[in-house]
């Protein structure tokens, strides 16, 4: 099971800086980020990290709203039309999402491509059958 | 089960005698002050008598400007040198607001305090810890004086230091406590921190919550963070203090003394009663207080008479909690709001705190009522659908009660200041 750490944040100056620098001070590496801002003030930050399940407590330690979130990594090359084939894919195994963000591995080789897939069941096995790939934690941690 | 079963279970038209009499007493000594003695009903009243408690609306009204304008003495109805203690508003805002009593009126007060905590459950055996400021607020010696007289081995530990408070509770084993509602939440966050639970780690059975006010969700919390039965206390200044009403273990609205003050509740626009039941101002007048009577005083709370008996037997009428101040009432968008309102919606909300704020704002032009809310850290799984969901339930049911749509902002745990004090929720910053 790969997580991603979801975190409730005001839009206000200085605020994501406190998250970066909880967990700079664990020495904890974001591998990829994600923030989706609303028109009320607020937003939710999604951080892929090297250790999530630290990351969550000592998030929520320090006072602030933070969850861990079900995530499957897919496998991609960095290249024109490969999203597209991807997601493709992904409708035929029939797995709608409503956040997904990508990251490049290797500049112009490969590329992952992160889903919540939270509320769903089976994503993961249904994903495979499509013929995806999906990436290991360690790998997507970057362990 | 009674202080003082007499006068506690007195028939009504008995207490109404027992009012007659002492409201005559009450104006012949007011007469001796400045103010009221100045006064041609009250002169006219005091030379003709009283057959009933009905006259008392032929009486005028005394108002917080009056006791403000004859600052210092001009409500003083006996000799300087009898009064013995001075209760003050701290008047940041022009003269303070000045009580004062002699030793008469210390002890009756002390008795009603008394007897407020005996219809509580406290008793001679318990250990009272009293949370609360002491010096010219009345919360703090009021309550001094009134656990001393019940006989409780009393603490008085004044207001805030928390962890001071926690280890005066676990070193004496405190039983029985007084506190405003806001800070025992702040309380309860330094029990947690320290690894606590007031459950486990103290021998509280009772609360004594009042000062500010606040509804039965929020009591219903406070009892289950602490797990004791919490009673809610009624009191102002100018009426002495604390002990002016009180819940019985009934919990069902606070008796009012009434054979201490007189008591109206009026239409504040029309100045007349109100009909048995109905919301409007509590007035007051005190029957047993020598040093400074007042006359049919506008409290400017709003509240009103709980119809029917109680079944604890005392005869004295009960007032439903406060439902605001008229201070407090803000008009936004032609309609009149009482904090009181939204904070009843969002504690019944599992999802979000108890502190809030309300901001009044001009946004392009027009007033807003913003309402900022804190999601419980325990509710947050990450996702966005939820919490946009729930903003727009608490905007729905703010809607309902008050009849404006607020702008629900939502806002990180902790992040409204928790307040110490009398909880300040209220900011307007509209452009006038």
């Amino acid at each position: 099971m790969t997580f991603q750490v979801s975190i409730f944040l005001e839009n206000k100056l200085g605020h994501l800086e406190r998250v970066t620098s909880i967990l700079k001070a664990a020495a904890i590496n974001i591998r990829s980020l994600h923030l989706n801002h609303t028109a009320n003030g607020w937003g939710i930050l999604n951080l892929v990290v090297s250790d999530p399940v630290l990351a969550h407590q000592l998030l929520n330690d320090n006072g602030m709203s933070a969850a861990l979130r079900k995530i499957v990594v897919i496998k991609m090359t960095d290249e024109p039309g490969s999203l597209d084939a991807l997601l493709k894919a992904i409708v035929k195994a029939g797995v709608n999402f409503t956040n997904a963000y990508g990251r490049v591995v290797n500049e112009g080789e490969s590329a992952f491509f992160v889903i919540d897939v939270q509320d769903f069941e089976d994503a993961a096995p249904n994903l495979e059958s499509v013929g995806l790939q999906i990436v290991e934690d360690r790998l997507v941690y970057g362990n | 089960m009674y202080w003082e079963k007499e006068i506690e279970t007195l028939e009504r038209k008995g207490l109404e005698k027992f009012q007659v009499e002492w409201l005559m007493k009450s104006l012949v000594q007011a007469v001796n002050s400045p103010f009221y003695g100045r006064d041609p009903e009250i002169q006219r009243i005091v030379k003709s008598g009283l057959n009933s408690v009905e006259q008392v609306h032929e009486l005028p009204f005394t108002t917080k400007e009056q006791l403000r304008n004859d600052f210092p003495w001009g409500f003083l109805s006996v000799d300087k040198k009898d009064v013995v203690r001075l209760h003050s508003s701290s008047g940041t805002t022009g003269n303070p607001t000045v009580v004062y009593h002699n030793r008469h009126d210390l002890g009756s007060w002390a008795n009603l305090m008394a007897r407020s905590l005996y219809a509580a459950g406290i008793r001679d055996t318990d250990v009272f810890q009293n949370i609360c400021g002491y010096g010219l607020f009345t919360g703090g010696l009021g309550f001094q004086y009134g656990v001393e007289r019940l006989g409780c081995l009393s603490i008085p530990a004044g207001a805030g230091n928390s962890l001071r408070q926690i280890k005066l509770m676990r070193d004496y084993g405190t039983t029985a406590a007084h506190a405003i509602p806001s800070y025992l939440g702040r309380l309860y966050e330094v029990f947690k921190e320290e690894g606590l639970d007031p459950h486990k780690d103290t021998n509280l059975h009772t609360l004594v919550i009042g000062a500010e006010p606040h509804t039965e969700e929020h009591r219903q919390r406070i009892e289950e963070m602490f797990g004791v039965k919490a009673y809610n206390s009624f009191g102002l200044s100018e009426m002495n203090g604390p002990g002016v009403a009180f819940e019985c273990l009934e919990q069902n609205g606070l008796h009012i003394w009434e054979d201490a003050f007189l008591v109206e509740i009026i239409n504040p626009i029309t100045l007349l009663p109100v009909q048995e039941g109905e919301i409007g101002e509590l007035v007051m007048t005190t029957l047993d207080r020598q040093a400074m009577p007042l006359i049919r005083y506008r409290t400017r709370d709003l509240t009103r008479f709980l119809p029917g008996t109680c079944k604890c037997g005392r005869t004295h009428r009960r007032l439903d909690r406060i439902a605001g101040r008229s201070d407090d009432m803000f008009i936004i968008k032609g309609c009149n709001v009482f904090p009181m309102q939204v904070e009843g919606v969002l504690l019944k909300l599992p999802e979000v705190g108890a502190d809030y704020r309300i901001i009044l704002a001009t946004i392009e032009d027009q007033d807003e009522m913003i309402i900022e809310v804190e999601v419980k850290k325990e509710w947050f799984r990450g996702d966005l659908a939820f919490l946009d969901k729930l903003q727009r339930h608490i905007t729905r049911l703010i809607r309902d009660e008050v009849l404006v749509r607020p702008l629900i902002k939502l806002v990180e745990p902790g992040s409204i200041p928790k307040s110490e004090g009398k909880a300040v929720r209220v900011f307007d910053q509209r452009i006038k």
